[in-house]
């Protein structure tokens, strides 16, 4: 029974030792990663430039005489579609 | 791409705007169409068609196609606007000030002579005399006529379909009445702002047109200071004065944009009671008041071609929303 005890705690060390061997000889042989400035194939897609934001001022009421109705400037509103010509409207 | 230029023709801004290879050459010619129009159609300009029409009052006088159309026209909507639309109101205009052009008037004020003009004649415009077949006209004696009122909303329509010779899609605007043909390729509607009349640096709304006709009278564009009353150039012609309303402007939305034009200056001048008569015969109008408080009234569509406005909107059913 003695010797059958001591015959398998040998073979797990032996076993456990060669695997550990086995792997640190498969990694320091394995190919190192390549870096992401060397490779001439990487495809670069360019950073979104973004606008700045507007300050909130813009965004405040005017103080003039209109008696405190909420209005809002023309050129904000037109800066959604730049191509479009301004049409107003408001007697002549 | 829609390309557009700017000009000043009729005391007032015009803009053409055009998408198609051939924009440029079809705003330069429909540039040209719109001075030669000035010169024909001005009450200010001694040469004009319309100042001989004035000065022959009392004997008949032959007349170009366009003008006859203009006078027909004018005869129609004095009908449907029970007499609200009323190009007789020149010796009024005169007497309260509106004897020069706008500009003129910017620049020197109001000439106290013209102030002191008599009150039109008691003549009806339904007593003009047309004879469309031999092209000629007759108005009664002392009757002198301003198209103000209708001429600017032909010119548009007009100058329009000039432009759409050239390209498929182009808006024509005069002064903010507006006419677009054809919806730009990039599939949007066309963007107009409903300017503040109090300032016409703000804007109220804005609004979607797909295409059709934006017309917009005002009392506050138009007007100057006489003896500490201010004074506008819409005149009621139920009393000869400039009309008082609480409404500072009106604009229509439709697809005529001569219908557009005069039902506007109807509206301001006849307030809710035309706005509801004239509504009910024509379905096809949206109507946009300011109120002298900033607030807008509108017909019940006005989502049709606004996006949300900047303050509240009451209906023409007397519902704010």
């Amino acid at each position: 029974m003695k010797l059958l005890k001591f015959g398998l705690r040998f073979w797990i060390t032996v076993t456990s030792i060669l695997s550990f061997l086995t792997g640190w000889i498969m990694l320091a042989h394995a190919p190192k990663p390549s870096s992401t400035s060397s490779g001439s194939s990487t495809v670069t897609t360019p950073l979104p430039t973004l606008e700045p934001l507007r300050p909130l001022s813009d965004f405040a009421p005017n103080d003039n005489n209109v008696q405190n109705q909420p209005t809002f400037g023309f050129q904000s509103q037109n800066q959604s579609r730049p191509s479009r010509p301004f049409f107003s409207t408001g007697g002549s | 791409m829609i390309r557009s230029i700017e000009f000043r023709a009729m005391n007032t801004t015009v803009m053409l705007a055009a998408e198609g290879e051939l924009a440029m050459e079809g705003m330069q010619a429909t540039k040209l169409y719109i001075d030669e129009c000035e010169q024909r159609f001005s009450r200010f300009l001694p040469a004009s068609e319309v100042s001989d029409l004035n000065r022959s009052a009392g004997e008949w006088l032959s007349i170009s196609a366009d003008l006859m159309e203009m006078l027909q026209l004018s005869v129609k909507y004095h009908k449907q606007t029970n007499g609200i639309f009323d190009p007789t109101i020149l010796a009024d205009l005169k007497r309260v000030g509106y004897d020069r052009s706008m500009d003129e008037i910017r620049t020197n004020g109001v000439t106290d002579g013209s102030l002191a003009s008599n009150r039109r004649s008691l003549s009806s415009f339904t007593e003009i005399n047309l004879d469309p077949t031999n092209r000629r006209v007759l108005l009664p004696r002392g009757m002198e006529i301003d198209l103000g009122g209708i001429a600017k909303g032909w010119i548009v329509e007009k100058a329009a379909h000039l432009l759409r010779q050239y390209v498929d899609v182009c808006g024509v605007s005069a002064g903010g009445d507006i006419l677009f043909i054809g919806q730009p390729s990039d599939g949007m509607d066309w963007d107009v702002y409903l300017e503040d009349p109090r300032d016409p640096t703000q804007m109220l709304a804005q609004l979607h047109i797909p295409c059709g006709a934006v017309a917009t009278s005002s009392v506050m564009k138009r007007s100057w200071t006489h003896a500490e009353v201010l004074r506008h150039h819409l005149i009621d012609p139920r009393t000869g004065e400039p009309a008082e309303t609480d409404w500072l402007s009106v604009t229509i939305i439709c697809p005529n944009i001569i219908e557009a034009d005069v039902y506007a200056k109807a509206l301001l001048i006849g307030g809710w009671q035309e706005a509801l008569k004239l509504l009910q015969t024509n379905s096809s109008a949206t109507f946009i008041a300011v109120h002298s408080t900033g607030n807008l009234i509108s017909s019940t569509n006005y989502k049709d071609y606004m996006y949300e406005p900047a303050t509240d909107i009451f209906l023409s059913t007397g519902i704010a929303s």
